[in-house]
């Protein structure tokens, strides 16, 4: 019960603007996360004003979900949906976590598994997979595409303060793929600097000059892969963009125009 | 011995891979390589390797097979003197050794010569080059470790020799060979070079090193890097060769090889490549034969074992899955009889622990923490996995692309250190280095800003905060001919190389775990 209260306080503290009672409930918090083992893969949660979220579980490189790691805190933005409870935390659903990039040893909690918190759904275990990866990939961005290729856009998100990372391999190879299949193809690569706006009111902006570094960052990718650097033009915003706290995650952005 | 006796000599240790291999046979055969200067193959012999042949090791006989035939080795490039300080490309692989060096052949080799081999070149076969030639301290790192030095340039270039920026800065923190700090050879030097030390890796099984499939992309999967290429095709490469990846290609590693280790005069030509990658690409080499298992390769056995398995197996597979396991060996040596005969019932004892350690290396979760290029691409820091997490490759226990990681083997805290103390008298062999990821740049997500290591790994090519100490991980075969383990050789026995993991990880393996691990890996 007092659970719940606590999840009422939190509600109070979401700062979004108030739509009607259909609403999403929106909580941006930045914590340490926290592994919660089980009898088969571990659930991630974070605390927040003393209630408990629930962001995802361990499965495999084809989730959408990352977990974050212990040693960092992590900048939590999720709605909170109304599902049950896994593993005694609210679940959050759409959630996006970044880690934040600086070392915090306080955030190294594993709790131990216990009966009561046990995973509904597990699309792999903890070990081997069956044979396959526990979700299907997602189908290619220019899947499907024929000729003739016009322009097309494409925006790779980020972590807080940070560049490109192994997830985004997949999305750079769309881009590569797509600029291979036009003769001549040129990209504009537009970088912004994000900022969210959390639950406490507070605004977290990332630092100053990321957004130069992750323009010229993808420049030199799609150079090291084989694309001129004559052929690629590069725009950063430095100025953050507006935080309202709603999936402000989406400015922590690259976006690649790739255009005959 | 002329070469007709020489041939004749090295049939006789032939065994045939489909063939039982009673205890009497494999002990006749391996009894014929044992004598040393038949176990080394010196540049130049001019013997012939047979299809197959066994070496004896401590724990059995290793298996050799050329799946294209016997071959002459006079006047073949792999065999042949090339260079200017007397070495092969066999000298650093030996077939002894599982086509790669042990420190004991090493040790032989050198109280066999006085140090004459060419394997003892100042160029890398000594600690440092201006180290005094006839005293076995300058050689100390590959007599007692197995390990080459390894010059690399400061700051990274890329293939073209343009400079890449590294992310971080690099100092000498300690230089027990004097090479990182010596104004001719070190970072100071005319032509800054930063010298790391390691173990030459196996030139046997290397269509599975060299296969790109599973996990193959334009861009690293593991950073979002763009992956290398085949310079002469275009095509996208494995990127799981040497500890760092920074050779593309079979042929690019040759001659890159010869200019370093062989100080080949000029280039090899096109026929000394194409005859050395072929040469490369045919030989498969895994134990054969165990002191307690018997022979591993009998019909009804387990299917992963003996270089023939390698030779069939596929590649470019996944085998973290209970599909295509990475190392299958099946059911039949789960539960085996006792039969009251004390020779059987070992045997079936030790089977059975195999089969354990199987389990054990493919089922036995544990916490997965603070390892880049693995907690870090999507799994979570920490991540509750197995050993074949890491070493998923089917049958060799690699990775299958992109094999670099930090499994804490070079990087402090884990990294085996020698106790300071005013009791111990063991001194440290391996400089170590101080980097510091600049402002610019996020710090490293498990280690920080600041990284002690033995060896940067990946890092010395790419310039990348987040690569530093990730290592190339080694095939798990011929594990038994080619001690010490680790790409810097801290690991002297299999049961060094658990426990190395079962600290690094907090696994709290049993001592019967333990045991029935390292019975498993002295099969592979």
């Amino acid at each position: 019960m007092r659970n719940r209260l606590l999840v009422l306080a939190a509600f109070v503290a979401v700062s979004v603007p108030q739509l009607g009672s259909q609403a999403p409930k929106r909580i941006n918090f930045v914590s340490c996360p926290i592994v919660q083992d089980t009898a088969t893969v571990p659930c991630w949660l974070s605390e927040y004003e003393g209630e408990q979220y629930y962001l995802g579980i361990q499965t495999d490189i084809s989730a959408e979900f990352d977990p974050p790691y212990l040693g960092h805190q992590a900048l939590v933005e999720g709605i909170v949906s109304d599902e049950p409870r896994i593993c005694g935390g609210i679940v959050l659903k759409p959630v996006v976590v970044s880690p934040m990039p600086e070392l915090d040893q306080s955030c190294s909690v594993i709790r131990p598994a216990v009966p009561q918190f046990t995973v509904p759904f597990a699309p792999r275990p903890p070990g081997p997979s069956g044979g396959r990866l526990a979700f299907d990939p997602p189908p290619s961005a220019t899947a499907g595409l024929k000729p003739p290729y016009g322009p097309r856009s494409f925006e790779l998100f980020y972590d807080v303060d940070m560049l490109v990372m192994g997830r985004h391999s997949g999305l750079l190879t769309d881009i590569f793929n797509y600029a291979q299949k036009i003769p001549g193809a040129r990209l504009k690569v537009s970088a912004f600097r994000g900022a969210t706006k959390l639950s406490n009111g507070r605004v977290l902006t990332e630092r100053p000059g990321i957004s130069k570094a992750r323009a010229e960052e993808i420049a030199e990718l799609f150079e090291g892969a084989g694309i001129a650097r004559s052929a690629i033009r590069l725009i950063s915003r430095d100025d953050a963009e507006a935080a309202d706290g709603i999936d402000d995650w989406r400015s922590r952005r690259v976006t690649v125009l790739v255009e005959p | 011995m002329s070469p007709a006796r020489s041939t004749v000599f090295m049939m006789a240790a032939v065994v045939g891979t489909s063939v039982l291999l009673t205890a009497v046979t494999w002990s006749a055969s391996v009894a014929a390589q044992s004598e040393p200067s038949r176990r080394w193959w010196s540049p130049g012999d001019g013997r012939t390797l047979p299809a197959t042949l066994d070496y004896a090791n401590s724990d059995g006989s290793l298996g050799i097979l050329n799946t294209a035939g016997a071959i002459e080795t006079k006047g073949h490039p792999f065999f042949e003197p090339i260079g200017t300080n007397g070495r092969a490309c066999v000298t650093c692989h030996q077939p002894t050794d599982g086509m790669s060096l042990s420190a004991a052949t090493a040790r032989e080799r050198w109280r066999e010569t006085g140090g004459k081999d060419p394997l003892f070149a100042a160029i890398d076969g000594k600690n440092c080059p201006n180290l005094p030639q006839d005293d076995p301290a300058s050689h100390s790192l590959l007599i007692n470790r197995g390990l080459i030095r390894v010059f690399l340039p400061w700051p990274p270039q890329k293939s073209d020799g343009a400079r890449i920026e590294p992310e971080f800065t690099i100092e000498v923190v300690r230089d027990p060979t004097g090479c990182n700090t010596s104004p001719q050879y070190g970072l100071t030097s005319s032509t800054p070079t930063v010298s790391v030390y390691r173990r030459p890796r196996m030139a046997a099984n290397l269509k599975y090193v060299t296969a790109a499939a599973f996990g193959v992309s334009p861009f690293i999967v593991k950073n979002g890097q763009p992956a290398a290429r085949d310079p002469e095709t275009g095509a996208l490469v494995s990127m799981n060769m040497m500890a760092d990846a920074r050779e593309p290609t079979l042929r690019t590693q040759a001659v890159s090889a010869a200019a370093t280790h062989l100080q080949v005069a000029g280039q090899l030509n096109a026929s000394q490549i194409d005859r050395i990658v072929a040469f490369e690409s045919q030989i498969y080499a895994a134990q054969r034969v165990h002191r307690s298992a018997g022979s591993l390769v009998e019909p009804g056995g387990p299917p992963a074992l003996g270089p023939a398995a390698l030779a069939a197996g596929s590649t470019g597979t996944l085998g973290n899955n209970t599909t295509r396991f990475v190392f299958p060996i099946g059911d039949s040596w789960k539960a085996l009889p006792r039969t009251g005969d004390a020779t059987a019932d070992a045997r079936n004892a030790f089977r059975e622990s195999v089969a354990r350690g199987h389990d054990v290396f493919f089922f036995r979760t544990f916490w997965i923490r603070d390892a880049m290029h693995i907690n870090s691409v999507g799994l979570g820091n920490p991540a509750k996995r197995t050993c074949s997490t890491c070493h998923g490759m089917h049958m060799t226990g690699m990775d299958t692309v992109y094999g670099w990681m930090d499994t804490g083997t070079t990087n402090l805290p884990w990294a085996k250190e020698a106790p300071v103390s005013p009791w111990t008298t063991e001194t440290a062999e391996l400089p170590l280095f101080k980097l510091t990821c600049k402002a610019t740049v996020a710090p490293h997500p498990f280690l920080g800003r600041v990284i002690y290591t033995q060896d940067p790994g990946r890092a010395l090519i790419s310039g990348k905060c987040n690569d530093i100490g990730a290592i190339v991980m080694q095939q798990f075969r011929g594990l038994a001919a080619r001690a010490p383990y680790f790409s810097n050789g801290s690991a002297q026995t299999l049961r060094e190389l658990v426990d190395f993991y079962d600290r690094r990880y907090n696994i709290q393996y049993t001592d019967r775990e333990k045991e029935d691990l390292v019975n498993f890996l002295s099969t592979l």
